[in-house]
């Protein structure tokens, strides 16, 4: 029986095609009560006054909220206050917080307060932000509690500084005969999962926290609500249903906080808080933005000997997992070649933007855009081709990354190989460029990506299984369904190791941190790897369990025996054996004595050997594997106009075994659409007082079908020596490399150099120098 | 979710509705004729769009008219968009109507319901604005007749208490060449950069504008400029751009300057392609 690779369908497919499955809104009850925020308009503001007498004499209003006397909040760095106090310091920050019967009496009392403002300057931008005597977000950054691996500079708008020192620096320039230096800059982003965030809270009268939230960390929600307010671990349950997109916006933990402490001003009665559209995209965590300088240096061969980054990550107003995404990027700051000395500066700088999420790839996708586009002009300057400068720079094993991990062929794909795939399958040899007539021109642009996952050190997964009295087993895992299809890949490993039927393997969608086991958060494509291995740890248990009940039934060794097909049986008599069915309960002997009993599997997983870096040379193992891949992106340009459609994006990636084939291409296609659209036009469109001018889906538009080029999908097989079946992460790499092969094809396409997102027909008149030329 | 009430009346004649609003008008309440009810619906729950009383005007007959008669084309203003692209009379009329929002969208947004939008591109007025089209508007004192050029400055002046009821168009322009293209920030969903149609009524060339200011147009200096055979190409066009209306849009689909460049793009491809002669 092979389940493995099949494209087995989703357990929980056909509860979404009938709309049957349910999402944390979906979930009612009389007694529930509607939060409503009171947003800021501004980007930076003093609060000089809220008044909301009016607002609590509406009907149904219960209780109102403000920010005065609640702890600070951060998962790195506690400097978010729950609700703003004193100061705004983004546009879309929750000031108020209206609890009331109904979500119109909820919003007709917030609209009923008033608040004024007294208008600060606003940092605008992360180069803005790092100026020497420029406002302060956080003026007060040096006495917030923080973890151990943040490094803020207090005084100045960064938030954490992460450095790279490998190799001698000086030495990789005086062995570099070409240097290129550019600069690179894009806005922060949305998400824009279809699932609005909702959470729902309530503490009953034994004081049991409730949190149902749509979140891809429920068990962080617990420990951060134990650690903010004091509550006991223990007492705090948190149910996460089947979530509708997440995109790394719901890792983030921020509703579950608002909602518990509606709950609690409310005498703990269940409270709803779910956002419209515009605070999804306004008050709720962001995607990333950049400023980025790279300087490549490479020898007469076009071997890359030195390269000095500095990345000024957006992180908004507030530090939250932006602080880990500037530390993941210093790790991968280079992008996948192998360069001896490396002088990196990662920044988190605080703005007056809306803070950022983790986004699919956690700045991967963002930096690969730099990297890729000065790899670019490198090639270009060497009058070499850009996808053998790639190829002769690829990282191997045998070299080191930029933390100094020596790595091998089990810790790294098989960059070459899927380059030389990528290039048969976008027709390299054709051309970069090819006439289609006097206007109209096809243009190809490639890059590369890698990533590994940097989570933390101790990061746990958990499964329980549980047998039905007919033999068919219940999956319990802490992974969440957020549209991965995860779940239903671990019901294939476990048929594979138990060599059963997939259908009688049941997987318990919802998780609900009280009775499922830990799995430390659904993010950075861990799910498959670290879920799978405590999966197979388990599906041993179990296996162990069943030999030792069926041996003295058997009257066998237990060596002597297999399991497979919903049975144990004599390895070389397979007549000879027990039906699950009849042993997983407790085998009964026919006058009625049963021995064995209930048998349940168990198995864990924590990381191995992941250690912090060092503060000053960065030199650490940041995670167990990186996955590599290479990308290209074909479009038809109009000379004239500067319009462009997508013809074709390639993504070869190796990610060591299929598990799901179809689940492994979707998610491949799926975060290619996303990047693309990231790469050609979402982002948010700030004015002079920092207010996002399109927080709507009006103006902010992610990909619609028919945009779409077409997408083709292959894979390069190099197994990673220890993660289930061979299997390398894969639900964010698709994406990792579109903006640099959109950005790539069009630079070509254009004849000019762009160094901007989103590519925007207009990006590029201007870069052309429309502007200038223009006349009004 | 509109977190506001509001009374909601439909009424299946004519001299009903008109009466009604009529009365409502008199009791001071903010009344608001509908008919699909999107703008209503997305405006309201941002509070950019408010009312006391709704009208709904989809059971009227003379609303859901649709076909064509001796003369002329009439076209009901409760018909929703891919109700007339779906019938397809007026093909100019189809091809500007299929770029507005989305499908789904379209089975609810009705002709009446685009030319009045708060939302300013209003692109379903261009081809009646290219077609000297009259507008048939019910009103306390009975019906009217208007040349849309009389009442559709911007946007439609109606009067307190008016209806739009049809849109009246000659047959003899339903199959006059033309051509219409909807140019947007990037790719083929959002608002437009500029809309432009264009229709050709023997040698001359009529254009109509949305999208680069914000209310949409029909220019005759513009078009004066364009059929001016003594001046080039480039002369029209960039004669053109100097008596365009004003001001020209400068939002997040795009820069003023920007638009102009689009703009002067579209002009000479709808001049070759229409086969103006230069």
């Amino acid at each position: 029986m092979k389940v493995i690779g099949k494209s087995v369908i989703r357990k929980e497919a056909f509860d979404k095609v009938n709309g049957r499955a349910l999402y944390t809104n979906d979930y009612h009850s009389v007694s529930m009560l509607s939060a409503k925020l009171v947003i800021s308009p501004y980007g930076h503001a003093r609060i000089i006054s809220i008044e909301y007498k009016d607002a609590l004499n509406m009907p149904g209003v219960r209780a109102i909220l403000t920010g005065a006397h609640l702890p600070l909040t951060g998962e790195s760095l506690r400097d978010r206050p729950p609700l703003a106090y004193d100061k705004v310091r983004y546009h879309g920050e929750a000031i108020a917080m209206v609890v009331a019967d109904t979500p119109s009496q909820a919003k007709n009392a917030a609209d009923r307060i008033t608040i004024q403002y007294e208008l600060l300057p606003v940092v605008n931008s992360p180069t803005e932000a790092f100026q020497p005597g420029t406002i302060l977000v956080h003026p007060k950054l040096g006495d917030y509690v923080k973890e151990q691996d943040m490094n803020p500079v207090p005084g100045t708008n960064i938030a954490s500084h992460v450095k790279i020192r490998k190799g001698n620096i000086e030495e990789g320039w005086k062995e570099s005969e070409t240097t290129v230096e550019a600069s690179f800059s894009f806005a922060p982003s949305d998400h824009v999962a279809m699932e609005t965030r909702c959470s729902i809270a309530e503490i009953s009268p034994d004081g049991n926290v409730h949190i149902m939230t749509s979140s891809q960390a429920p068990f962080m929600v617990k420990q951060l609500i134990a650690a903010y307010f004091h509550e006991d671990l223990g007492k705090i349950i948190v149910t996460t249903p089947l979530v509708g997109g997440a995109y790394g916006g719901k890792a983030s933990v921020q509703l579950e906080l608002l909602a518990y402490l509606a709950s609690k001003a409310v005498g703990g009665k269940p409270v709803k808080i779910l956002n419209t559209r515009e605070e999804d995209i306004l008050t709720s965590p962001c995607h990333i933005g950049l400023d980025a300088k790279i300087k490549f240096g490479a020898d007469q061969n076009g071997m890359l000997k030195a390269a000095e980054i500095q990345y000024l990550w957006d992180g908004g107003a507030y530090s939250d997992k932006a602080a880990d995404m500037t530390r993941a990027a210093a790790a991968d700051c280079t992008g996948p070649y192998h360069i001896d000395n490396v002088w990196c500066d990662s920044y988190c700088m605080y703005t007056n933007h809306p803070y950022a999420a983790p986004f699919r790839g956690f700045s991967h996708s963002e930096l690969s855009f730099a990297i890729e586009r000065t790899l670019n002009l490198l090639a270009e300057k060497l009058k070499i081709d850009p996808l053998e400068l790639r190829r002769q720079n690829a990282i191997l094993p045998g070299n080191t990354t930029p933390t100094q991990v020596l790595l091998n062929k089990s810790s790294v794909g098989n960059l070459p190989k899927c380059i030389d795939r990528l290039k048969e399958l976008i027709q390299w040899e054709e051309g970069q460029v090819v006439e289609v007539s006097d206007r109209t021109i096809r243009a190809k642009g490639i890059s590369c990506s890698w990533k590994t996952s940097t989570i933390e050190a101790n990061a746990p997964s958990g499964v329980i299984l549980t047998f039905n009295r007919d033999g068919s087993i219940n999956l319990m895992s802490g992974v969440i369904e957020i549209g991965t299809g995860t779940k239903t890949v671990l019901a294939q490993i476990l048929a594979e190791r138990l060599k059963m039927d997939v259908d009688k393997i049941h997987v318990r969608m919802e998780v609900d941190t009280q009775t499922t086991p830990e799995h430390w958060k659904t993010v950075a494509s861990r799910g498959t790897f670290m879920a799978g291995k405590a999966l197979l740890e388990a599906a041993e248990d179990v296996i162990k369990q069943i030999k030792e009940v069926a041996s003295p039934v058997l009257r066998a060794e237990k060596n002597d025996l297999e399991v497979a097909n919903s049975r144990v049986f004599l390895k070389d008599n397979p007549s000879i054996g027990v039906d699950f069915k009849d042993i997983v309960y407790g085998y009964q002997f026919p006058n009625g004595n049963s021995i064995g009993g209930q048998i349940i599997g168990r198995g864990n997983y924590i990381l191995r050997r992941i250690s912090r870096m060092n503060p000053e040379t960065g030199e650490g193992r940041p995670g167990p594997e990186w996955t590599v891949g290479a990308y290209g992106v074909e479009v038809e340009f109009d000379k004239i106009d500067y319009t462009y459609r997508l013809l074709r994006a390639v993504s070869v990636i190796d990610i060591g075994t299929v598990l799901n084939e179809k689940a492994a291409k979707g998610q491949v296609m799926g975060a290619m659409s996303i990047g693309l659209a990231f790469a050609g036009r979402e982002t948010f469109y700030f004015d002079e007082f920092g207010r996002v001018l399109n927080p709507q889906l009006r103006t902010y538009r992610p990909l619609r079908y028919g945009e779409n080029p077409e997408y083709l999908v292959d894979f390069v097989l190099t197994p990673q020596l220890d993660a289930p079946y061979g299997a390398r992460g894969v639900g964010e790499h698709g994406l990792l490399g579109m903006p640099g092969a959109l950005g790539n094809a069009l630079s070509t396409a254009a004849g000019v150099s762009l160094h901007h997102l989103p590519l925007t027909p207009e990006l590029i008149w201007r870069t052309k120098g429309g502007e200038e030329n223009a006349f009004l | 979710m509109l977190s506001f009430d509001f009374d909601y009346y439909k009424p299946v004649t004519l001299k009903e509705a008109v009466q009604l609003l009529e009365t409502l008008e008199q009791q001071e309440k903010k009344t608001m004729v509908f008919s699909g009810g999107t703008e209503l619906i997305t405006l309201g729950r941002i509070d950019l769009s408010i009312t006391e009383a709704v009208i709904d005007i989809k059971d009227i007959q003379e609303c859901r008219v649709m076909g064509l008669n001796e003369k002329n084309l009439v076209l009901g203003s409760a018909l929703s968009l891919t109700k007339i692209e779906k019938a397809n009379l007026f093909p100019l009329l189809t091809k500007v109507s299929s770029e507005i929002a989305d499908h789904t969208a379209r089975g609810k947004i009705t002709l009446g319901g685009n030319i009045c939008a708060k939302i300013f591109y209003r692109e379903a007025v261009l081809p009646f604005l290219l077609t000297d089209s009259q507008v048939i508007i019910a009103g306390a004192k009975g019906i009217k007749v208007l040349s849309i050029h009389d009442i559709f400055h911007e946007e439609l002046q109606l009067e307190k208490g008016d209806i739009l009821l049809q849109l009246e168009t000659e047959k003899s322009f339903l199959g006059s060449p033309f051509l219409c293209i909807k140019r947007r920030q990037q790719w083929n969903s959002g608002y437009p950069l500029i809309t432009i149609c264009a229709l050709k009524v023997g040698n001359e060339i009529r254009v109509a504008i949305s999208g680069f200011c914000p209310f949409p147009f029909r220019s005759k200096v513009v078009e004066e400029i364009l059929n001016n055979d003594r001046l080039s190409l480039e002369e029209r066009i960039n004669t053109v751009i100097e008596v365009l209306p004003g001001p020209i849009l400068n939002d997040v689909e795009g820069s003023s300057k920007y638009r102009v460049f689009v703009l002067k793009n579209l002009l000479r491809e709808i001049m070759m392609s229409l086969k103006v002669e230069v």
